[in-house]
């Protein structure tokens, strides 16, 4: 206890100052969410990659809470789905049915560009599509894996904050 | 008035004797004979001992009816109490009887043993042995009904026993400790009308004072020991767990809700009344002991799977509270609390009268699902609630009367328990100010964990999905079952909203006990709101539950007013994407006790066996995995198994002695009679 409180001492803050708000309006479902944004994370097929960056986007350094997104632990508790990777055979009928489970108004982010459009696994056999072929998609994030910091502009793009 | 007592008891009686003759009646007729004839019996009891609390005694002696002894009766307003209490459960007991103990139409055996003649003459004679203990007056009457009771109840626990192999283990369990106990209460009583030169009870209240302090107390501890087995307390309760669970269920109903509360009255009278009380040790051990078994029962009762298994350690649980508010009364009224002694008294009587209630129609209803399904698992139950709506409904009364909680009966008594013991502060000296704060939170962590074991008992056994085919399978039971239990849902709920209305009746019964018999005026009083005397605490049941209704009722108004401002969607069952959800994956009584388990696992030290096989090309790779857990009864394992072990070693060592020669056992005869009669020689 006395070694976690004098490391948490001498650690200090380590989150990086909060770049300026991202350009663009908040898409109108977003909107009523009124810059209080509950997250579920699927993973559709991912090769991980993108969880190493989303974790990071949630650590201390980046810190995305401070924007008013939270990542949750069920679709029931969630506004928006945040899903990874390609959809594989095996992950399409349980991401249909957390899209379902997810009360509206919600949101679905497709983050990575194998989420977008199947990147290096493009037509191989257990892939079934993109996430757009699966369930509405709409906010996208490049990259692979997309950095931190292109994850939490995302995320700021539908909190507004 | 006064024959009014006299002849409803004897009603009570008559109409008993007659039902058991219906049992001679041919096989179709039996069961309505003999419940009909039980359920008026227990109707004119119930009449009888009414009349005896309004305060209407009535006693007789029969100097001609048994050798050298006769027979004395006499029912007081505390014999009353109880009288009535036998009776309105065998109402409700007999009356489901009828149902539960017919033989099938359709020439299947569908209750073998249960209509026999034996077992149906057995019920009202049962019936008939617990009227007349709290009638008995003198100490051979008292100890021959004791054991008409003890025998009748024994042969109904065992009815069963061609179904079943574990009904005769649990008929051997009880056997032996209701002898055991009747031994003590003999050996008691038998040395209290010694030292007294008389053995009518009035002597025996008049003689009580002039003992020396020894012989009063021996009295007090055998009797208090034969008597607490029979009240279940730990750690004499082994045989109710067993017998309880393995009778039939109306029988499990009567053992649990009437036998039982002899022990108390055992205690109330010798203790309180004939000896008119004691030392502040006497009540100090039923206090602790009533402490012990809330606590050791109701955490057995949380961690129990068999629903009926449960049930019969929320008995132990509940005469444990009841003995707190006994010894309570005795230990306020040694520091001259009376009334304050009088008011944990009452409040222990009421909770026997509640405790009579729900657990009359929790067994029944356990009884109701033990029938339609085959099993008492709670863990294969489940899903009952459409079959069977009527059960369903009953028993979720029934477990919301015996939680602590309003609108439910056991919150009225234990309200009052508690007012007793933190209101015995000022007055109660020394001793009340150590041990009184305890016993409030035994009370208090037992009513907690009851909440969760009948929680357990309901959204396990009967909500959800069913776990297994027999559960799926469930048909509601007769009318017969089902009006025995309505019967007894409906006195719990008036003992629940209108416990003022039996309070002059408690306090004129807890008035008898001479120890504890206040300065005048009643510990309790208010058909609505309940006041304890010298208090400035009341509490209403009633208003409580009006209150609760409306609440309920705003409630729902307001969440159904702000959630129509979004339409609404019908969504699937969230199952975490992989579905289809089934009925493995619902919580069993097991997993729901599991974190209890844990916190308590010092007390009830649970085994768990985890067998892994890999397959035979890997180490790394599992073949079969199988988990066992059991939470055994620790004070049997550790108190009763050395026992057992010491006498089984003791009869091997002595099986030299019978080596089948008759001259030898003549000899025995002959040198045991010498011996005896040289040894009253010596001490004359």
């Amino acid at each position: 206890m006395k070694d976690l409180l004098r490391k948490i001492m001498r650690t200090g803050r380590v989150a990086e100052p909060p770049p300026p708000r991202p350009e663009g309006a908040v898409p109108e479902r977003a909107a009523e969410l009124r810059g209080s944004v509950q997250i579920r994370h699927v993973d559709a097929g991912s090769c991980n990659g993108c969880e190493v960056e989303i974790a990071s986007a949630f650590g201390p350094v980046h810190d995305a809470e401070r924007y008013g997104a939270r990542l949750v632990a069920s679709p029931r508790h969630a506004d928006a789905l945040l899903v990874t990777g390609p959809v594989t055979r095996n992950m399409q009928m349980a991401l249909r049915r957390t899209h379902e489970a997810v009360p509206e108004p919600k949101v679905v982010v497709a983050l990575g560009d194998c989420a977008r459009g199947c990147g290096v696994f493009a037509d191989a056999y257990g892939v079934v599509g993109a996430v757009h072929d699966v369930v509405p998609v709409d906010v996208e994030v490049r990259g692979c894996p997309p950095e931190p910091e292109a994850i939490v502009d995302a995320l700021r793009g539908l909190t507004g904050r | 008035m006064t024959t009014v007592t006299g002849a409803a008891f004897c009603a009570a009686l008559g109409l008993g004797l007659l039902a058991a003759a219906g049992a001679l009646l041919p096989r179709r007729a039996r069961p309505a004979a003999a419940g009909g004839g039980t359920a008026a019996a227990g109707a004119a009891a119930v009449v009888a001992g009414l009349a005896a609390m309004a305060g209407h005694p009535w006693s007789v002696w029969l100097p001609d009816l048994l050798p050298l002894a006769g027979v004395r009766l006499a029912v007081d307003p505390l014999s009353g109490l109880f009288i009535a209490v036998t009776g309105a459960v065998a109402v409700c007991a007999a009356v489901y009887a009828i149902g539960y103990t017919r033989p099938a139409r359709d020439g299947t055996d569908d209750a073998p043993g249960l209509d026999g003649r034996a077992v149906q003459a057995m019920l009202p004679l049962f019936v008939v042995a617990m009227l007349l203990v709290p009638a008995a007056a003198s100490v051979s009457t008292f100890l021959l009904a004791w054991e008409l009771m003890a025998v009748t109840s024994l042969l109904l626990v065992v009815a069963e026993h061609r179904r079943r192999a574990s009904v005769g283990e649990a008929g051997l369990w009880y056997a032996v400790m209701t002898h055991l106990g009747l031994i003590a209460i003999m050996a008691g009583l038998a040395g209290f009308a010694a030292a007294s030169h008389g053995e009518s009870f009035e002597r025996l209240r008049a003689a009580a004072e002039g003992l020396s302090p020894a012989v009063r107390s021996a009295v007090f501890v055998a009797t208090l020991a034969g008597f607490a087995s029979k009240a279940g307390i730990v750690p004499l309760h082994v045989w109710l767990p067993r017998a309880h669970p393995e009778a039939p269920s109306h029988v499990s109903a009567l053992m649990s809700a009437a036998m039982v509360n002899m022990g108390v009255y055992g205690i109330v009278r010798v203790g309180l009344d004939l000896l008119g009380g004691g030392p502040a040790w006497w009540w100090l051990v039923v206090l602790a002991s009533g402490g012990v078994s809330a606590l050791y029962g109701v955490l057995q009762a949380v961690v129990a799977t068999d629903m009926k298994r449960l049930l019969a350690y929320s008995t132990c649980e509940n005469m444990g509270l009841v003995l707190i508010g006994v010894g309570a009364a005795g230990l306020l009224s040694v520091s001259g609390a009376r009334a304050i002694a009088a008011l944990a008294l009452t409040a222990a009587l009421l909770h026997v009268v509640n405790h009579a209630g729900f657990k009359t129609l929790l067994f029944l209803a356990a009884g109701s699902v033990l029938h339609a399904t085959g099993t008492r698992d709670l863990d294969a139950l489940g899903g009952l609630r459409s079959p069977m709506p009527a059960t369903t409904a009953l028993f979720g009364i029934g477990a919301l009367m015996a939680s602590a909680l309003p609108p439910g009966s056991a919150f009225v008594s234990e309200w009052l328990l508690l007012q007793s013991l933190v209101h015995a502060l000022p007055e109660g000296g020394t001793l009340a100010a150590v041990t009184m704060p305890v016993a409030v939170a035994v009370v208090a962590l037992s009513a907690g964990l009851a909440i969760a074991a009948f929680v357990k008992a309901f959204g396990v056994g009967f909500l959800a999905r069913p776990r297994s085919a027999a559960a799926e399978r469930a048909r509601e039971s007769s009318p017969a079952m089902i009006a025995g239990m309505v019967l007894a849902a409906l006195a719990c709920v008036a003992a629940a909203l209108a416990p003022g209305l039996v309070a002059g009746g408690l306090s004129r019964a807890a008035g008898v006990a001479a120890a504890v018999a206040g300065p005048g005026g009643d510990p309790v009083t208010g058909p609505v709101t309940l006041r304890p005397a010298g208090m400035p605490s009341t509490m209403s049941p009633l208003l409580i539950t009006v209150a609760l209704l409306v609440a309920v009722v705003v409630l729902m108004a307001v969440l159904r007013a702000v959630t129509t401002r979004r339409a609404r969607r019908r969504a699937r069952l969230w199952d975490c994407g992989a579905g289809p959800a089934t009925a493995r994956m619902e919580y069993t009584a097991t997993s729901f006790a599991e974190p209890l388990v844990r916190v308590f696992d010092d007390v009830l030290a649970p085994e768990t066996d985890l067998d892994v096989t890999p397959v035979k090309e890997s180490a790394y790779l599992v073949d079969s995995v199988r988990y066992r857990t059991t939470v055994g009864d620790r004070i049997e394992h550790r108190l009763y198994r050395p026992v057992l072990a010491a006498v089984a070693w003791v009869g091997r060592a002595a099986r030299p002695l019978a080596n089948g020669s008759v001259h030898r056992y003549v000899g025995y005869g002959f040198y045991a009679f010498t011996g005896m009669l040289i040894l009253l020689a010596v001490t004359r």
